[in-house]
């Protein structure tokens, strides 16, 4: 996504989006009403004004628009399909994040290296063959939109391939889901205009291949809206989806690269940074305290893991915060250099929580160091200042409490070892606990030790995370769960029930 | 469920099955000249050609990312499409649908809920392999017949014996024991099996032209002179299609099972199971099928006798280009006859005795499969009765589904492995590989825990299984 483009044809984008934004709220009533009011409300507030997003906030506004010519010019050279979509482009989105900064620098959000060095490889190389699981996005008129190695144009005639298959199978009124070979599964995902494919020799279920796609789809949809896809391939069925997605491969490759290590995705919640349960309670307090209308979530994270989050109960009834959801706002955070510089605000949506609306996000890290990151959502686009505010009530308050040295004290740490647990000869262990109670509204949360030896190697890493997926696959099978495994196997024995998946060595 | 809805469970059944080449039609226009075989044949011509459009695709594509380990299976909501290569660029495909539960919706109409993960990959993979290998036994290489006639010689024979056994085909009986495709050997003290043995030399020199000979007892194999691959499919053909057939007859008392015997001659119980009813007989006519064995070296055509008395079957197995006379005929019959009639009463009795010795009949205590992948013994004491159209088990098919999945876990490592998991049901699912040989144990203990699990199929190792399984 580009910082520039949305800037470059102001008024006919502003009022599109107006209709746009305005059609969406009324296809969802049913979802919470009050984010949406937010919107209408900033919409039809921006319908009148003329100015440019970038004025409301920045007051280095002089600097944006000449950059934004670069940008845009850019973006025409670039483009390799039909030139014919600029107009389009303008009128159907902005959504750009913008940036203000501090320094007097341009700050891309999503990174002025368009191209990263494996979007270079040559996909007719074996190399290129034996990646352990390619992911491949196309809409349904069978045009590229992204691929996890390689350059997605010079895929574009296996991309086609898929979509024949797709197509094909489809026209006898069935829905193709995927293709098993020795050692490869080829997994099969289409919602709505996009299909999402995915080809791997990890050895995961089909389901959990399937969950991955539809990670991608969500991340996809948290920079661009479910309502907002469906209505350009609506329009233009061979529309070019990258013109809206360029600079955001590296969220995706991030996103790809989490999945395959990090095991929130797979168990479906969310690892918190170990904490004292006082200082956690502070800086909840402290976040608590810090609001405005319309300020619906308090994020505060700590090098990519969660160290409290707060909801204001009366913006939002009865609906938590999806650990998908959370998940993609990481990533997005993560796989952002830019973030870092400054204060961000920007629309995002979560797709699990409505899928065609925009949240507006508040980025700022903390600490020059950048580990402490502050992330607060609002409904109302007009919130920059208010929102801005807060953070300054937070910031003061963290420093007279000395949090942030407290959190680095935290991190130093990392997780704990196991053998704090004194269980001898248990390796590793991940634990997720499945009895919630509903009324307390948390997040599911997942606990798991620190990866220590015999597991030091990246190749004994990626081994010890497929023999969990492995243990959750046939524990959690839609057909076929299990209560119990053992498994004895030559380098460990595996011990998986339903909440706790074990892992330990035969000596 | 609501209450009063109708719930109709549909197995899996065949949809299509058809065999191609595409080297036969790579031109536009001469797509036809690719399809080999295609069942339903009634299927409109370009609807034929579109689905084996569709496979070659599949293939090609999965080739993009490995080109020698193309496409295997393909999954969709509705069917589930296996692909199998015998030999190089011939390809058969099997189309299965899925099994479903049609519901009755409130508005009366049936909606369809597709059970994709009921059917495991390894069990139908398993029987369209098994496919070909039966059509091989009785027809050659497809390769071979494209030699002699080109491919007018390969559809007819593909036609003739297709259109017959994919009716034999159950797929909703296939399991396990399917992916094995095991032999059940008859248990013997060696004095029984050096009678056999002794008997069966004998023969082979008596009988000049015999160049292989198989010993079965009670539908269980003791010896075999065929090598393994072949025993394996000619063994399935004998349980599954040539013994019944003709036990089926001797019930319904078309085939009386005692002759009347030739005067002068012993009386016996022998009688020949492929060939001429009565050899004495002057209008009978000496025909046998024709086997084929070792198509990848001596590539030999055989003729296939099979001869049985009570219920000893010996196969004996000729060289097809010298025609069998009835005078080689009668021969036969005049010397196996009473030595197998002897044979077969000889090992009733010792049977009866070992049985008399180990104890009264009971109801085998532990419920398990065992398969052993160096010699294809197999053993099951879960299947009460298997044959193709029939399949009494003693425990729930999901059972049965979980271990398949265990099996399918072991085939991914070559190491010694054990696996024991707990159902829903609390049935307990014991898996246990060790050096080519596989046992899996369900064991009715809900309240067992792990450990008194393991100790129980010690146990079961121990008595039945004692020095197999190390692995402890």
């Amino acid at each position: 996504m580009e910082a520039g483009s949305s800037l470059s044809h102001k008024s006919e984008e502003t009022e599109a989006q107006g209709d746009t934004v305005c059609t969406e709220v009324k296809e969802h009533d049913a979802e919470a009403t009050n984010p949406e009011d937010g919107i209408r409300e900033a919409v039809t507030e921006e319908a009148q004004n003329d100015e440019c997003e970038g004025s409301v906030c920045s007051t280095e506004e002089e600097v944006v628009p000449d950059e934004e010519k670069d940008a845009s010019s850019d973006k025409e050279l670039s483009d390799s399909a039909s030139t014919d979509n600029t107009l389009e482009d303008s009128s159907e989105f902005s959504g750009r994040p913008l940036v203000v900064c501090e320094k007097k620098e341009l700050c891309s959000p999503f990174g002025a290296d368009l191209v990263s060095s494996h979007r270079e490889e040559d996909v007719t190389a074996e190399s290129w063959r034996m990646h352990r699981k390619h992911v491949f996005v196309l809409s349904e008129a069978g045009k590229p939109i992204y691929s996890r190695y390689g350059n997605e144009e010079a895929l574009s005639s296996t991309m086609g391939v898929m979509m024949a298959l797709v197509s094909f199978v489809q026209s006898g009124n069935n829905i193709i889901h995927s293709i098993y070979s020795d050692d490869h599964k080829v997994v099969f995902l289409q919602r709505g205009p996009l299909v999402l494919v995915s080809v791997s020799r990890t050895l995961q279920s089909e389901i959990q291949l399937h969950s991955e796609l539809l990670y991608v789809y969500y991340q996809i949809i948290s920079m661009l809206t479910q309502a907002s896809v469906a209505r350009i391939f609506e329009r233009k069925k061979n529309y070019d989806l990258r013109r809206l997605l360029t600079g955001s491969e590296k969220i995706l490759d991030n996103l790809l690269n989490l999945i395959d290590s990090d095991p929130s995705f797979l168990l479906g919640a969310v690892q918190c940074l170990p904490l004292s349960s006082s200082l956690r309670e502070s800086l909840s307090q402290i976040l608590q305290k810090a609001t405005t209308s319309n300020l619906v979530f308090s994020i505060l994270i700590a090098k990519n893991q969660l160290v409290t989050i707060v909801q204001e109960r009366t913006v939002i009834d009865d609906t938590r915060l999806d650990p998908v959801d959370l998940h993609l706002l990481l990533n997005l955070i993560r796989a952002s250099s830019a973030f870092q510089a400054g204060e961000v605000w920007t629309p995002i949506c979560l797709p699990r929580f409505n899928p065609n609306g925009y949240f507006y996000a508040y980025i700022s890290y903390l600490d020059p160091d950048c580990t402490v990151c502050l992330l607060l959502l609002s409904t109302d686009r007009e919130a920059f200042y208010s929102i801005s505010d807060c953070k300054k009530k937070i910031e003061e308050s963290m420093a007279t409490h000395n949090s942030i040295q407290a959190i680095s004290s935290a991190l130093q740490s990392q997780s704990y070892s196991i053998s704090l647990l004194g269980v001898p000869d248990l390796r590793h262990f991940m634990y997720k606990p499945l009895d919630i109670p509903e009324n307390h509204k948390q997040l599911t949360q997942l606990t798991s030790p620190e990866v220590e030896a015999p597991y030091c190697s990246e190749e004994e890493k990626v081994r010890l995370f497929d023999l969990y997926r492995y243990l959750h696959s046939r524990i959690h099978s839609t057909t076929r769960p299990l209560r119990l495994i053992y498994h004895v196997a030559e380098k460990e024995t595996l011990l998986a029930w339903e909440q706790l998946l074990l892992l330990w060595l035969m000596v | 469920m609501a209450a009063g809805t109708q719930c109709k469970q549909y197995p899996p059944t065949l949809l299509s099955f058809f065999i191609y080449n595409p080297k036969f039609g790579p031109k536009e226009g001469e797509e036809e000249k690719k399809i080999l075989f295609y069942y339903p044949n009634e299927q409109e011509k370009n609807e034929k050609i579109r689905n084996v459009g569709l496979c070659e695709a599949i293939v090609q594509f999965t080739r993009t990312f490995c080109p020698t380990k193309p496409a295997k299976s393909l999954h969709t909501q509705k069917n589930r499409q296996f692909f199998h290569e015998p030999e190089e660029n011939f390809w058969m495909v099997m189309v299965v649908r899925n099994p479903m539960i049609e519901k009755q919706s409130k508005d009366g109409k049936p909606v369809a809920e597709y059970q994709e993960d009921e059917i495991l990959d390894t069990v139908y993979n398993a029987v369209l392999q098994q496919c070909y290998s039966m059509y091989k036994l009785f027809n050659g290489t497809f390769l071979k017949a494209i030699e002699m006639g080109g491919a007018e010689i390969l559809k007819q024979r593909l036609e003739k014996f297709f259109f017959r056994y994919l009716q034999t085909l159950h797929l909703q009986h296939c399991d396990l024991l399917d992916v094995f495709g095991g032999i059940s050997f008859f248990p013997l003290d060696k004095m029984t099996y050096l009678k056999i043995q002794s008997f069966i030399n004998q023969m082979e020199e008596s009988l000049g032209l015999v160049k292989y000979t198989a010993f079965l007892y009670n539908d269980q194999l003791i010896w075999s002179g065929l090598e393994q691959e072949d025993m394996r499919t000619l063994y399935k053909y004998l349980t599954t299609s040539l013994f019944p057939r003709h036990s089926e007859s001797e019930l319904s008392g078309r085939d009386p099972p005692v002759r009347m015997p030739i005067s002068g001659s012993l009386q016996h119980y022998g009688r020949f199971l492929t060939g001429p009813l009565n050899p004495h007989d002057p209008e009978a006519k000496c025909r046998f099928p024709k086997i084929f064995v070792n198509t990848n070296n001596a590539y030999e055509e055989l003729n296939l006798i099979v001869y049985k008395a009570m219920t000893a079957v010996v196969c004996f197995m000729t060289d097809a280009s010298i025609e069998l006379t009835k005078e080689f005929c009668c021969e036969l019959d005049r010397l196996v006859g009473p030595q197998l009639t002897m044979l077969a009463s000889d090992i009733c009795e010792q049977y009866n005795i070992s049985r008399r010795i180990a104890g009264p009949e009971k109801e085998p205590q532990f419920k398990f499969i065992y398969f052993n992948h160096m010699n294809l013994a197999e053993k099951s004491t879960i299947h009460m009765r298997k044959t193709p159209s029939l399949s009494l088990t003693s425990i729930a098919p999901d059972l049965l589904k979980i271990l398949g999945d265990i099996n399918s876990d072991f085939a991914r490592v070559d190491d010694d492995e054990e696996i024991i998991v707990k159902a829903m049901s609390d049935f307990w699912v014991v898996g246990k590989k060790s050096d080519q040989r596989e046992l899996y144990v369900i064991l009715n203990q809900k309240n067992a825990n792990l450990i008194e699990v393991n100790d129980e199929v010690k146990k079961l190792c121990a008595t039945q299984f004692s020095n197999i399984f190390f692995l402890d």
